[in-house]
């Protein structure tokens, strides 16, 4: 491999793909670093999957381009550097699991053994089976083994724990730390936010084709900017609490405060200075659900009222 | 090379699903052969040569065309709706694998169609024809059978599996009759049938059979219609490309 360590893996550069009018990915831009495990987290319908297309060569961008491993898309699947598992994709059927697992890993350049991508698959067991009477998740098992046939850099999983139960999702990731140990690059679209949390040390949120945010899950809990407070206070007045700096919102049942806040440290102070002392003080970041939709939310109501205005400005002609 | 061999690995799997498909070996040997058996033996003639002999040319192509069109055109519609199309693209195999894999396995599952029927010609009808004839006869019908394999992909990719029957159906029901491959043509019917490939494949046959010479127009029009289709299969694979 000559591949540069340094270099990025993968590199979008403005890349937008529209269908007609609608802009499902938006003058996106990022790098994959090598070895990296990179969530891709978005609501139904952000450009998560046509971003994913366009990167394994299924799909044109609009404009900009797509670089991995310093070739185009095309070629970097051709040379079996991606392994890749879409929701989209389907299997062969009237061929036993075994049967597809040996043809497809016969188009690789660089093939891993049949029986090691079986055992790692977690599909040893149901090697004899035909592909067309198998369950849900052991389709979506056999679905990852076409994914880890060669020795590839880089692997890409759509949704890959969808239809999945507890059990299977755990040994899934399990499996996939392996592959990453080796030194592989993993970027996954996921809509299980405790998955991206767990298993990724990159997230990238993208929403309406646009990425918003791009860090570590710490990151993102920090870019969604608020922190979690919890008191007990009795006598606690909300008309109080709202005006004290930094407050985002507040809610209160009985003696139990909860808000949320910009400035930890500058709301606890105002309220300590105004003689209150409330106990059972808890201070915490927000959960990456919370991140995520605070997030998401705030980027929806910029684009709603970016799209009013013109609206209105149409109507007052 | 390496594309070549995946091509052919993936060829070798589908003919392998195939002679696993009873309805498939059905459809494409066991109907033919019991068509041969029972309505081969009439003291009648067609094109100038026996009827037994004008069938077995008829029936071949029946068989052989039903493997590669029938089938295919379900199988193509559906693949490509499951994404095992797509499955494929993300592997390192050429893009056009799918496609040149579905035509190498009709025209070898073909091959068999045709000589069983031939067989029967020779050994339950008694008709004797010099090697060389035999060899022109299944040559002519095993390369016709690209024509349908070719207007299978067509027809497959541009079609969703709910609607797909019911047009290859029609389609193929308009070549089989009106080509003249269960009962032999004439009057305004054999007018229309000119215009088909089915009529000419058959025609060389029972042409070359009677040693009478075989008529270029019949060569043109097979050969327009391979065109034709390749063609359109070519336009529309490449149209739904990027919606796969």
């Amino acid at each position: 491999m000559s591949q540069s360590r340094t270099g990025p893996v993968v590199s979008f550069q403005n890349v937008s793909k529209h269908y007609g009018s609608l802009k499902a990915v938006d003058n996106l831009n990022l790098d994959l670093r090598s070895g990296e495990t990179v969530a891709l987290l978005g609501p139904n319908g952000a450009g998560k999957s046509t971003s994913l297309d366009m990167l394994l060569a299924l799909r044109k961008p609009t404009s900009g381009t797509i670089t991995m491993f310093g070739s185009d898309p095309y070629h970097a699947v051709q040379h079996g550097h991606v392994g890749a598992m879409l929701q989209s994709g389907g299997l062969m059927p009237e061929v036993t699991v075994r049967e597809l697992v040996t043809l497809v890993t016969s188009f690789q350049p660089r093939p891993v053994p049949v029986d090691i991508t079986l055992k790692r698959a977690g599909i040893a067991d149901i090697a004899g089976q035909r592909v067309d009477k198998l369950s849900g998740g052991q389709t979506q098992r056999v679905r990852f083994a076409l994914a880890i046939v060669g020795e590839c850099e880089l692997i890409v999983l759509d949704e890959p724990t969808t239809a999945m139960d507890v059990e299977t999702r755990q040994r899934f990731w399990a499996s996939m730390k392996e592959e990453v140990a080796e030194g592989k690059t993993l970027l996954f679209a996921t809509h299980y936010l405790e998955e991206a949390d767990q298993a990724a040390d990159r997230i990238l949120v993208i929403n309406r084709g646009r990425l918003l945010a791009d860090g570590t899950p710490d990151d993102i809990k920090k870019k969604a900017g608020a922190k979690r407070m919890s008191f007990r206070l009795d006598g606690a007045d909300e008309a109080f609490l709202l005006r004290l700096p930094g407050i985002v919102s507040v809610e209160t049942r009985h003696d139990l405060v909860q808000l949320q806040t910009d400035d930890s440290d500058g709301t606890l102070y105002a309220l300590l200075d105004a003689g209150y002392r409330p106990h059972e003080i808890e201070i915490g970041s927000l959960g990456l659900e919370q991140a995520f939709l605070a997030i998401t939310a705030e980027d929806d109501q910029a684009n709603d009222t970016a799209q009013t205005q013109p609206a209105e400005e149409a109507s007052r002609k | 090379m390496r594309d070549m061999k995946g091509t052919l690995a993936l060829a070798g799997a589908e003919i392998k699903r195939l002679r696993r498909n009873r309805r498939y070996l059905l459809f494409t040997i066991g109907l033919p052969v019991i068509l041969y058996l029972i309505f081969a033996k009439q003291n009648a003639t067609a094109y100038g040569v026996s009827f037994a002999a004008f069938y077995m040319v008829g029936i071949a192509s029946f068989g052989a065309f039903s493997g590669a069109f029938n089938n295919n055109t379900i199988r193509i519609s559906q693949e490509r709706k499951e994404g095992w199309i797509r499955q494929l693209r993300l592997t390192p195999l050429p893009p056009n694998a799918y496609v040149v894999a579905k035509i190498i396995a009709s025209m070898a599952t073909s091959v068999p169609a045709i000589v069983i029927v031939l067989l029967l010609g020779r050994f339950d009808a008694g008709i004797h024809l010099p090697a060389w004839e035999w060899i022109v006869i299944a040559v002519t019908i095993w390369l016709g059978t690209l024509i349908f394999a070719a207007l299978a992909v067509a027809i497959g990719y541009a079609f969703d599996p709910d609607s797909v029957q019911p047009i290859a159906f029609l389609v193929y029901f308009l070549f089989v009759i009106f080509g003249g491959l269960w009962f032999p043509l004439s009057g305004g019917l054999r007018k229309f049938g000119e215009i088909t490939p089915t009529y000419w494949i058959v025609r060389i046959g029972t042409d070359v059979i009677s040693s009478h010479t075989v008529d270029v127009t019949g060569v043109v029009v097979i050969l327009a219609w391979l065109v034709g289709f390749v063609a359109l299969a070519t336009l529309v694979v490449r149209a739904k490309a990027e919606v796969l």
